[in-house]
């Protein structure tokens, strides 16, 4: 498939997982109407039918917890969060109903959801409609949490999610819906969960690890990096945040002795910390320079064009990189 | 509706379980055997005797339902005596091995649905339950929501019944209205006389119910079984009285407790041990003999499972438990 918007591999993964089992239903607003708020399922009401694309009405709360009472009786549903934002409302049925159910029942039956969060800055919407939410999440045990980036691996990755009997909260970034490149007319394997990481650029004096939008500025910021000080940078996409691709971090840390962090959310308490922390764990001997982290500010997102004060730019994530370089 | 002798028996016995097992349990917990927050239905007996008669009654022959923190007799009925006790005391017997307690005992084989310890959530979870056997075709088979006075002033319990009714699924959501949620009474929560009364804004049918005579509440439980069958969601209010604190313990400073001087005037037992009494079914001597059945019942179970392992430290950590497969990183 040539030419494939990341926006578009939502769908496309979704589709072929609902063509493979028919207990893959999606749940949200919008989405028999018109395909969900971002289109990524327009068709799908009319291919698959009603009954596996419910429209709800708007009650996230409500829709949520059915969803979990839906994957209780062998239902696989996709739960869409029109923005991620949203799932404050549905708080509870992702973080107290589905990532504990499979625990309560003594391993016995697990809960098989997809949340869906369209989530991050950009559209300038706002404090309550550009949040970065995988932190939210990420203190409860039981959850998986994917934030893969581009459109080859947000078809992938969505692909595993849906796949994989636990819940999954699936994060991707809205400001970056257009980005387009090729992608495999059919997979030939669903990637695990797990040891999900991709070096994105190889290199040998930091390593960088950031996903979603954070992750192009640091591209855009390495290439001038390297090009004024003649080091070259690592850059790591996760892909999967848990389970954390720990081997794939360790392995670089060690080899460049310098580390970077960089994502959307808010510094404080974001998942930058926790990978600060495994590396700081296991390669702190290995450490040249104090790691870096470079991410969203610590207040919420003002309306507008002034959301750019909150956001990491690729300016910051320049002086970031130097500071680590040092 | 007529009920059998052996029906109206059985439901005076489970009655006086459910007041013997709440009595044992007080017990229990004054005396520091049993630690955690129970929350005994004394006073309440009728609803559950009538909700269990109806589950046996009613030709809706399966359910799918949550429990209460204050339906042990429920629970008891729809998981066995010994998965629920033992989940209770935090045994490793449990229907969850002692790990999820008595509000969360997940048993989807047994029809059982873990109730969420955040109220309000259930209703939502048993509307997709009931989507589900809508979906599958269970043509008799429904969902049972029970919940509180209290509970159902939680906004989720509204989108549930939006839901239910919009995607017309078989289920009964029933409020035990004991008339206070912990301090605050249902004149504090609503200014609604009857809960029931919110159906008429789902377009559902709702009924409210004498909830001390058990023979009300099995007819009212077995009619709303019959139109959830149906896909017609409806509301069943029975409407009793919590005659203990909110837990055991509990000083109660927040209500004028002069009603404890009367309790023989409502109480629930009495009036349908009379009632029992006037048809000839039962009479003293059978009265003191089912008392005695049901405190030894209740002490046999409890001392037998006091006396089982607890969970271990392994059970409690076994990752196996949390997750599927190997994708969900250290504990
Ligand atoms: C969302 C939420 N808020 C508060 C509580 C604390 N709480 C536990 S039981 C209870 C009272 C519930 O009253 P009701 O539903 O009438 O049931 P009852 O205890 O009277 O049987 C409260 C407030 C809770 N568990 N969940």
């Amino acid at each position: 498939m040539n030419n494939v918007s990341m926006l578009a591999s939502i769908g496309v993964a979704a589709g072929e997982e609902m063509a493979k089992d028919e207990k893959v239903i999606l749940v949200g607003e919008d989405l028999a109407t018109q395909g969900s708020c971002w289109g990524y399922f327009t068709g799908f009401a009319d291919k698959f039918g009603k009954d596996r694309v419910l429209n709800m009405p708007l009650c996230e709360q409500g829709y949520s917890l059915f969803s979990c009472g839906a994957a209780m009786m062998g239902y696989k549903p996709v739960v869409e969060f029109m923005f991620a934002d949203f799932a404050a409302l549905g708080f509870e049925a992702v973080a107290d109903v589905s990532a504990k159910f499979r625990y309560n029942s003594g391993g016995k039956n697990s809960l098989p959801i997809v949340w869906l969060c369209p989530e991050g800055a950009g559209a300038r919407s706002g404090c309550q409609h550009s949040q970065c939410v995988e932190s939210w999440f990420a203190n409860v045990p039981g959850l998986k949490i994917a934030a893969p980036t581009t459109p080859g691996d947000v078809r992938a990755f969505l692909r595993a999610a849906i796949e994989d009997p636990d819940p999954v909260l699936f994060c991707f970034h809205k400001a970056i819906f257009g980005i387009k490149e090729d992608i495999p007319d059919t997979l030939d394997e669903v990637p695990s969960l797990k040891n999900a990481a991709k070096i994105v650029k190889p290199g040998s004096d930091l390593t960088v690890v950031a996903y979603h939008r954070a992750l192009l500025k640091c591209l855009e910021a390495a290439e001038q990096v390297e090009k004024e000080t003649g080091k070259t940078i690592e850059i790591i996409d996760p892909r999967v945040l848990i389970p954390f691709d720990k081997e794939a971090l360790y392995k670089s840390v060690k080899k460049t002795g310098r580390l970077l962090v960089s994502h959307e959310a808010p510094e404080r308490g974001g998942f930058g910390a926790q990978i600060i922390a495994y590396a700081m764990e296991e390669c702190a001997g290995d450490m040249k320079s104090n790691p870096v982290s470079v991410c969203g500010k610590n207040i919420p997102i003002p309306w507008g064009t002034l959301e750019d004060y909150a956001l990491p730019s690729a300016a910051d994530i320049k002086a970031g990189m130097l500071k680590a370089l040092e | 509706m007529s009920f059998s002798n052996e029906e109206l028996l059985d439901m005076y016995s489970d009655m006086v379980n459910a007041r013997v097992m709440g009595e044992q349990i007080i017990e229990y917990i004054k005396s520091g055997r049993i630690a955690g927050a129970i929350h005994p239905s004394i006073g309440q007996e009728a609803i559950s005797a009538g909700v269990i008669q109806a589950f046996k009654k009613s030709p809706v022959k399966k359910n799918y339902g949550t429990c209460t923190h204050r339906s042990q007799r429920i629970s008891i009925w729809r998981m066995g005596w010994k998965p629920f006790v033992g989940e209770l005391l935090g045994r490793s017997t449990g229907v969850n091995s002692g790990v999820s307690g008595e509000y969360h005992t997940t048993d989807i084989d047994g029809c059982t649905i873990p109730a969420t310890g955040a109220l309000g959530g259930t209703w939502g979870i048993l509307a997709g339950v009931a989507w589900a056997l809508k979906q599958q075709g269970r043509k008799d088979e429904i969902c049972f929501a029970p919940y509180g006075d209290g509970a159902v002033q939680e906004g989720a319990t509204y989108e549930a019944m939006n839901i239910a009714t919009l995607y017309k699924l078989p289920i009964l959501f029933f409020v035990e209205n004991n008339q206070i949620a912990m301090s605050t009474p249902t004149t504090q929560e609503t200014v609604l006389e009857n809960i029931s009364d919110r159906a008429a804004a789902f377009n559902m049918r709702g009924v409210t119910v004498d909830g001390n005579d058990p023979i009300a509440v099995c007819e009212a439980i077995i009619e709303g079984m019959d139109l959830a069958a149906k896909c017609e969601p409806n509301i069943v209010e029975a409407k009793t009285f919590r005659w203990e604190g909110h837990f055991i313990g509990d000083p109660q400073t927040y209500r004028d407790l002069s009603f404890r001087d009367h309790l023989d005037d409502i109480d629930p037992i009495i009036k349908y041990e009379n009632v029992l009494k006037e048809q000839g079914v039962i009479d003293d001597r059978m009265i003191v003999q089912v008392h005695d059945d049901e405190r030894k019942k209740v002490q046999d179970i409890f001392e037998g499972t006091f006396n089982d392992a607890p969970a271990t430290e392994e059970m409690v950590m076994d990752y196996n438990r949390l997750y599927s497969n190997d994708c969900g990183g250290e504990l």
